[in-house]
């Protein structure tokens, strides 16, 4: 049974979003993979990953991105869901051990449509997802 | 046996997919993701980007992701009802491939309709993969 407790509150040009922090395991990126699908090699296999550039797993960008996601839910609730837009890019990779924050501030808000910048970095800075987001707020 | 998306062209479009996000997935997929935030909206409730996730998946049962495949960018936009029962269509097609020093850049269009019709996502994914399926070192 859910809690139905959701409380929005209003955001203003330049408001930051509430942040959100995981921590990466590699248990989660394999909880990942299953739940997606996707189970390449480079999130699951530290042999293969390890002749990559990467040197080792690492996370689904998708995860990194769901921990946007979940920020503008904190923030925007069911308004969100009902109409939301993300356009970014992946800009580094998430790998076990790393903690993830997601973190945004809005930019503009006009005409029922808040936009947002939106980031996760991970704990020495490194830029992982950046890009915008925009909900329309009826 | 699914084909790669390293042997695809321009174009391809991909097998229509009918899929539902059943409350089992949807829960498999929170777990997954540690949503938080979902867990205090209506109980029918569920994360976009379990939506996005679930087309992906349907698509991956028509192409493999090639070996050391990246996702590199995602532009997505939804609408959703809130309806997780109700049958959904997904359509993908490959709106895009260059190659450039040994990798391929790869556009996939994905949209995903309610079985009424109504669009309820749409997006690209931008995925790079290793030409010719050598490992990048």
């Amino acid at each position: 049974m859910r809690q139905q407790t959701e409380q929005v509150r209003t955001f203003g040009e330049n408001d930051s979003l509430p942040v959100v922090t995981k921590t990466i395991t590699q248990e989660k990126i394999n909880r990942y993979a299953d739940a997606s699908g996707d189970h390449n090699l480079l999130h699951l296999d530290p042999a293969f990953a390890a002749t990559t550039q990467f040197g080792g797993t690492i996370a689904h960008g998708m995860l990194g991105l769901a921990y946007v996601s979940e920020m503008m839910t904190t923030a925007f609730g069911e308004a969100w869901l009902k109409g939301g837009r993300l356009k970014i890019r992946f800009r580094g990779a998430a790998r076990p051990g790393d903690t993830v924050t997601a973190s945004g501030r809005v930019v503009r808000v006009e005409a029922g449509e808040t936009k947002c910048e939106v980031e996760c970095r991970n704990q020495t800075g490194d830029v992982l997802v950046s890009g915008d987001a925009e909900v329309a707020i009826r | 046996m699914t084909v790669s998306l390293a042997d695809l062209p321009k174009g391809h479009e991909f097998a229509e997919t009918r899929f539902k996000l059943t409350p089992e997935w949807v829960a498999e997929y929170v777990r997954a993701v540690e949503d938080k935030a979902i867990v205090s909206l209506p109980e029918r409730s569920y994360p976009p980007l379990a939506l996005a996730a679930c087309s992906f998946r349907a698509l991956l049962e028509h192409a493999s992701l090639p070996e050391g495949a990246i996702h590199v960018g995602q532009a997505i936009n939804f609408s959703l009802s809130g309806d997780r029962e109700s049958e959904l269509v997904a359509r993908a097609r490959i709106a895009s491939r260059g190659e450039r020093q040994g990798w391929v850049l790869m556009g996939i269009d994905l949209n995903v309709a309610s079985d009424t019709g109504k669009e309820i996502m749409s997006g690209r994914a931008t995925i790079t993969f290793p030409l010719n399926g050598e490992v990048a070192g």
